[in-house]
C-alpha cells in the first residue's frame, strides 16, 4: 500500500456559481521512501495540493467537491479534529518557501523545536534532542546557535532549522514547497544535498514542490506537472526530462535558458497562464499549444497511461510539434 | 570609446549606532569596481544576495550616491553633475525594476505612467502627440495600444514588466540597466520577456547592464558578464568564458551549483560551506578565502587583485 494515495481531489474556492475550481480532479500516489516533484507556475494549483494533504487549507472559503486523500489508508478529508491533529506535523510535515516568515522572531530556535517536539514526541522533549536535530540538519554548534533568535541566523540556516523542526516529529512524508526559491545558489545546493542525504538516511517520503526544472533532475524519482489545476503529465523524472510528452512540458524546458548553451533565441510560450475565473473550455493549454487543433477546444483530454508508469493528458502526444514555436506576447 | 566607464567606484554606507549615531563601521557594498559597457552591448553582472550588485547598478545612475571614483557616460563624468544637469543626462540612461508590482503607481494609468517621462524631459507636443507616442511605445512592447487608460493591477507581472520596459524605452535612452528584470516572473512568460529585450536592444541599439542572480539568464543575454562576491568583481570575461572556463574558485562554485535538467549529465558539484560573510567586517586578504576549496595561506593576507589570467579573461585569484 502506497503511503499517500490521492483520487481525483477536486477543490473549489467560494460557492455557487461564482467558484473557482484550483484543483480539478488531481490523482497521484507516493510510495514509502519515494520522492515525487510537483512543478508548475504559479497559480496551477500545486501547492494547495500538498496543503491538502494535512487539510491546511481554510475551509471556508475553500470547500473539498470531490475524491479523497488517503494518508496509510485513512481519508484526511472525513477525519476529525483530534486525527487532523494528529498527522499535522506527526505523519506529514511542511517546510515552507519562506523560512523568515514562517519562524516566530520573539522565540530561541531552539525553543520552537522544543515545541514541535513536546507536540509529537514528549518524552524526549529535551534539549539533548533539539542539539541531535540541528546537527542532523548540519548547523554547525547547535548548542550555541538554539539560543539564537530567528534573525541572527541567514536565510540557509533558517531553512535548516525549518527542516530540524519538521524532521522534529519523524514525519513519514516530508512536504517541502519551494524550499529553495528565496535561497541564492550556492546555499540552494547546501539544502537540496540535506534533503537527499536525509531522505537516505531516514527513509522518508518527500513530495518536493517546484518551478524549477533542474531541481527536478537532482532529487525526483517521479515528477507530476500541473498546469491550471490539472496534472498534464505524470511519468519517472528521467523519462520525463530526457523525452518530455505533454507540449506544456516540452515548451516549458524549451523556454528555459540552459547553462552552457549560448546565446540562441529562446522558444517562449504565447500568452499567460490562464485565470481560474477565464479557463478556456476543452483543454486548458490548448491556446498557448502550438500543436493544437480544432478539437482541442471543445473535448477535455483524459489523463491516459501511454507507456508503462507514464501518463499524459493530450491524444496527439505522439505527433510531433512544429519545429519552432514563436513568442506572440 | 565605450558609452559607459566606470572607474574604481566605492558605495560605502555608514553604520550608526549609539544615542549620538557615532558612525563606528562602513559596510563596502561597492568597493574598487571598474568596468565599461559599449554601445549596443550586453554586460552581465551576477552575484548572490548582498553581493552589492543592485547598489552598484544604482550608483551608476546616481539613485545612490558613490562614495569615490568615477561614471563616464559618453566621455562625462557623472558623478560630478548636479541639478539639471544631471537630470537632463538622465535621459540617456533608464532602470527596469525587478518587481513589476511595486514599481508601477497604483493610482496611474499605464498611459500616464508611460508619458510622465515624456513630460519631465517636453519630449512632445500637446495631447494628441502624446497619445500617439504613447501607442507607438506599447506596441513596440508587444502590448495593445487600447490599454493606455488601463491601471497596472488589471495586467499580469509579464505585461506589467512590459510596461516598465516601455517606460524606460520613452525617453529613448542608450543604455537600460535592468535589476533582475525577470526574476519575479514565471519560467514560461520570464522567455518572452528576454526576447523582447534583445529584440529592442536589435532595433534600437540600447546597451544593458544585465544585473541578474540566474547564470544561465544572465549567460543567455550576455556579450561579457562579470561576478560579484561581496562588493568586489572577482571575475570578468566573456559570456562562453566564464561559463566554459572559469577561472576564480568562487565563479567554479556559482556554475556548479546551478541544477541542471539533464539528468545524463553527471557533474562535480562544488558545495560551498557556509554562508556570505557580512561586508561590515569583510575577511582579511581575499574576501572569499573563508569558503574557498583551495585557499593557501597568503590567501588569508594578501588581497588579490583583479588581473588578466588569460586575453579578455579577468580573475582576483592568486591561484588562477
Amino acid at each position: 500500500m502506497s503511503l499517500l494515495e490521492i483520487r481525483n481531489l477536486q477543490l473549489e474556492f467560494g460557492i455557487g456559481p461564482t467558484a473557482l475550481r484550483a484543483v480539478n480532479g488531481v490523482s497521484l500516489t507516493l510510495a514509502a521512501g519515494e520522492t515525487l516533484c510537483l512543478v508548475g507556475e504559479s497559480g496551477c494549483g500545486k501547492s494547495v495540493t500538498a496543503l491538502s494533504i494535512a487539510r491546511l487549507v481554510p475551509s471556508p472559503p475553500a470547500r473539498y467537491v470531490g475524491g479523497e486523500i488517503l494518508l496509510n489508508g485513512k481519508d484526511v478529508l472525513r477525519m476529525n479534529k483530534a486525527d487532523l491533529r494528529g498527522i499535522r506535523g506527526g505523519v506529514v510535515s511542511y517546510v515552507f518557501q519562506e523560512p523568515s516568515a514562517s519562524l516566530n522572531p520573539v522565540f530561541r530556535v531552539g525553543h520552537q523545536i522544543r515545541e514541535a517536539l513536546k507536540l509529537h514526541r514528549p518524552d524526549r522533549a529535551r534539549a539533548e534532542e533539539v542539539v541531535r536535530l540541528l546537527k542532523l540538519v548540519g548547523i554547525p554548534a547547535p548548542e550555541l546557535r538554539m539560543r539564537d533568535y530567528p534573525h541572527q541566523l541567514s536565510g540557509g540556516m533558517q531553512q535548516r532549522v525549518m527542516i530540524a523542526m519538521a524532521l522534529a516529529s519523524e514525519p513519514k512524508l516530508l512536504v517541502a514547497d519551494e524550499p529553495t526559491t528565496a535561497l541564492d545558489v550556492t546555499i540552494q545546493a547546501q539544502i537540496l544535498d540535506l534533503l537527499r542525504d536525509l531522505r537516505t538516511r531516514l527513509r522518508m517520503s518527500i513530495l518536493l514542490i517546484t518551478h524549477n526544472l533542474g531541481i527536478v533532475g537532482d532529487l525526483a524519482d517521479r515528477v507530476a506537472v500541473m498546469y491550471a489545476g490539472q496534472i498534464v503529465e505524470l511519468s519517472p523524472a528521467t523519462d520525463l526530462l530526457q523525452r518530455p510528452l505533454h507540449p506544456y512540458t516540452l515548451a516549458l524546458m524549451n523556454s528555459v535558458p540552459k547553462l552552457g548553451a549560448g546565446a540562441q533565441r529562446l522558444t517562449a510560450i504565447p500568452g499567460n497562464v490562464p485565470s481560474l475565473e477565464a479557463m478556456p473550455p476543452g483543454c486548458r493549454f490548448h491556446p498557448r499549444c502550438a500543436r493544437a487543433r480544432p478539437e482541442c477546444a471543445r473535448e477535455v483530454p483524459g489523463l491516459i497511461e501511454v507507456e508503462p508508469g507514464r501518463w499524459v493528458r493530450c491524444p496527439f502526444w505522439t505527433q510531433p510539434l512544429p519545429a519552432r514555436q514563436e513568442a506572440l506576447g | 570609446m565605450s558609452l559607459l566607464e566606470v572607474k574604481n567606484l566605492k558605495v560605502h554606507f555608514p553604520v550608526k549606532q549609539g544615542v549620538f549615531s557615532r558612525v563606528h563601521a562602513h559596510v563596502k557594498a561597492v568597493d574598487e569596481v571598474t568596468l565599461s559597457v559599449g554601445v549596443a552591448e550586453t554586460v552581465g553582472l551576477v552575484g548572490e544576495s548582498g553581493c552589492g550588485k543592485t547598489t552598484l547598478g544604482r550608483a551608476i545612475i546616481r539613485l545612490v550616491e558613490p562614495t569615490a571614483g568615477r561614471v563616464l557616460f559618453e566621455g562625462e563624468d557623472l558623478t560630478q553633475l548636479r541639478g539639471s544637469a544631471l537630470r537632463s543626462r538622465r535621459r540617456k540612461f533608464q532602470m527596469v525594476f525587478q518587481d513589476p508590482y511595486g514599481s508601477l503607481n497604483p493610482r496611474m494609468t499605464v498611459g500616464q505612467i508611460i508619458a510622465e517621462a515624456l513630460d519631465i524631459h517636453r519630449l512632445v507636443d500637446g495631447a494628441p502627440a502624446r497619445q500617439q507616442r504613447v501607442a507607438e511605445l506599447l506596441r513596440a512592447v508587444g502590448l495593445d495600444p487600447g490599454h493606455a487608460q488601463r491601471y497596472p493591477h488589471e495586467f499580469s507581472g509579464g505585461q506589467r514588466q512590459r510596461i516598465g520596459i516601455a517606460r524606460a524605452l520613452a525617453v529613448e535612452p542608450r543604455l537600460i540597466v535592468c535589476d533582475e528584470p525577470v526574476s519575479a516572473l514565471d519560467v514560461s512568460v520570464q522567455a518572452q520577456i528576454i526576447n523582447l529585450l534583445q529584440d529592442l536592444q536589435e532595433q534600437r541599439g540600447i546597451a544593458y547592464l544585465f544585473i541578474a542572480h540566474d547564470l544561465a539568464v544572465v549567460e543567455h543575454i550576455s556579450r561579457r558578464v562579470l561576478v560579484m562576491y561581496l562588493g568586489k568583481l572577482v571575475e570578468t570575461a566573456d559570456a562562453r568564458g566564464i561559463i566554459h572556463a572559469p577561472k576564480h574558485p568562487y565563479t567554479q562554485a556559482l556554475i556548479s551549483a546551478v541544477p541542471v535538467v539533464d539528468p545524463a549529465s553527471k557533474r562535480r558539484r562544488i558545495v560551498l560551506p557556509g554562508d556570505v560573510p557580512s561586508p561590515i567586517d569583510p575577511p582579511s586578504g581575499c574576501p572569499f578565502h573563508p569558503r574557498c576549496p583551495v585557499a593557501e595561506a597568503r590567501c588569508r593576507v594578501e588581497v588579490p587583485l583583479l588581473r588578466e589570467v588569460s586575453p579578455g579573461h579577468w580573475a582576483a585569484c592568486h591561484l588562477a
